[in-house]
């Protein structure tokens, strides 16, 4: 049972029996020898025939039940079965390319500095709709512009060393029940700690996910309102800066100030002023987020870029509005918790399967 | 999912028992979900309580040809000071050959048949569903040639 590998691929999936065949089939066909990684699948509770997909393709099949239970939760009992010195972790909607897990592994070996690597996003595949290619691309431009050893850890297919991860606490599943920023956190935490964390903008992957309108919205609202609330804007936006809640609000602080500027500005101007003040407030919006539509343009084309314009405006007023909700909920409720029950159990000690959320 | 049928039973080491359940389970047009054919020991059932630990199982995967050493399989149990319950399924395609020693190291080993020609992947997603660990561990057989030589 202790027999180690280079390399443990841990996939969490929940409900993601539309994309799983092709995220496994894609880590099988790396050109890595067979026997030198295992694939972990940690099946989080889903109810659509995941677990029989993955037993198709995985070495190991962990089936968690109850309530969902989050990727910090499921990644981390899938490094407890881990052989690998290497752990990568793969979300159930990522594809990698053939050399992609290879080409991280090398970094490990050339890089004795580093502890952890991610992919980036492939804003040229993946899901195809105009909401999804919105977002992936959002999620690459912040990570193109921020690449490099002191990055953001990406959780969409990130490789870290085992030891590393365990000296670190893990992934944060005491506070992160859903998925999100956990990867940024622990990235955060590798960094304190002296260890580099590598983002190369040249691998890449596709991000099978379908997004659209309300899926976005409610991404970025959950993002923002965690950020504000659990870790703090600040601290992160000078340690993450590629995370797509400072691609989304870096640009709005000084928008809206120059926005308020304006319109007291044109109350002075004498009528008819309406069609005025609107262009000077649109090139306003758009001079404000120009590497953001520039970036667009170059990676989608010009068409693109002006049709997701007014998207983008929305998504920055929904990080917004959560910002300032995570603020005033830290500062009436403080730090995001688990239930009384899941605290109670953890206060107790009590030994369950699945076991009780840990704190770092 | 596998055109197969599929029977479960508890397995049984003669060479007889292994034909006479085979024969019943290629003749069964129906396949495996409505014809369980349990031979020696019943089949335990493991209902769904609160457990300490999570529940193991092993799964060994044996396509066309296939077999499996029982070492192979043994260094995936817990060892006997590790007072841990451990499944263990081996999914055959066709007859299973070799399984004597395994079932020998392997109290209450289970033995699933599929037809000859059963993809090693149906074999998995059928042994997926009988298998009642939280933790399972799939593992696959070698061809015979290679084994022996």
């Amino acid at each position: 049972m202790s027999e180690t590998l280079p390399l443990s691929v841990v996939v969490s999936a929940r409900d993601s029996g539309s994309t799983l065949r092709e995220a496994l089939v894609a880590i099988r066909a790396s050109r890595l020898p067979r026997d030198s990684y295992e694939i972990i699948v940690v099946d989080d509770a889903s109810s659509d025939g995941s677990v029989a997909i993955a037993a198709r393709y995985a070495d190991t099949v962990v089936k968690l039940t109850g309530r969902l239970c989050g990727p910090a939760y499921a990644r981390n009992r899938g490094v407890e079965l881990a052989r690998g010195q290497i752990v990568a972790f793969v979300d159930g909607d990522v594809v990698v390319r053939s050399d992609t897990l290879s080409r991280m592994l090398a970094t490990f070996g050339d890089r004795p500095d580093i502890a952890a690597v991610s992919a980036s996003h492939d804003e040229q595949s993946g899901s195809i709709n105009f909401v999804s290619r919105y977002w992936n691309v959002l999620l690459r431009f912040g990570e193109e512009r921020h690449a490099g050893d002191r990055a953001h850890f990406v959780p969409g297919c990130g490789m870290v060393r085992r030891q590393v991860f365990l000296a670190a606490g893990m992934y944060d599943e005491w506070r992160f029940p859903t998925g999100c920023l956990e990867s940024a956190e622990l990235g955060d935490r590798l960094r304190n700690t002296g260890h580099g964390v590598l983002l190369s903008s040249e691998l890449k992957v596709a991000h099978l996910k379908r997004w659209n309108l309300v899926s976005v919205c409610r991404e970025v609202w959950r993002r923002s309102r965690i950020l504000a609330r659990s870790l703090g804007y600040q601290r992160m936006s000078a340690t993450v800066p590629s995370e797509v809640v400072f691609s989304l609000t870096r640009t709005l602080t000084p928008a809206v100030a120059l926005l308020g500027t304006l319109s007291l500005a044109a109350a002075f101007v004498p009528p008819p002023q309406g069609v005025a003040k609107g262009g000077i407030v649109l090139a306003v919006l758009i001079l404000s987020n120009l590497s953001v539509h520039r970036f667009y343009a170059r990676t989608c084309g010009l068409a693109f870029a002006v049709a997701s314009a007014p998207l983008h405006l929305f998504a920055q007023t929904v990080a917004a509005v959560a910002l300032c909700t995570g603020w005033i909920l830290r500062d009436v409720l403080g730090d995001a918790t688990p239930d009384a029950t899941t605290q109670a159990y953890s206060e107790v000690g009590l030994e369950t399967w699945p076991p009780v959320r840990r704190r770092v | 999912m596998s055109r197969a049928g599929v029977e479960e039973f508890a397995y049984d080491d003669s060479p007889s028992a292994v034909s006479v359940l085979s024969s019943a389970i290629f003749a069964h047009p129906r396949g495996w979900e409505h014809e369980r054919l349990v031979a020696g020991n019943a089949v335990v059932e493991h209902p769904a309580r609160p457990r300490r630990t999570p529940r193991r199982s092993v799964i060994v995967v044996l396509g066309d040809n296939h077999v499996v050493s029982a070492d192979l399989v043994t260094k995936r149990l817990p060892s006997d000071g590790d007072n841990e319950e451990v499944d263990v399924i081996v999914a055959c395609a066709g007859q299973p050959k070799n399984l004597g020693s395994l079932q020998r190291r392997v109290r209450d080993l289970q033995v699933l048949l599929a037809p000859a020609g059963t993809s090693t992947e149906d074999l998995r997603e059928l042994a997926m569903q009988r298998a009642p660990g939280d933790i399972v561990t799939l593992l696959s057989g070698s061809l015979a040639e290679l084994e022996n030589g």
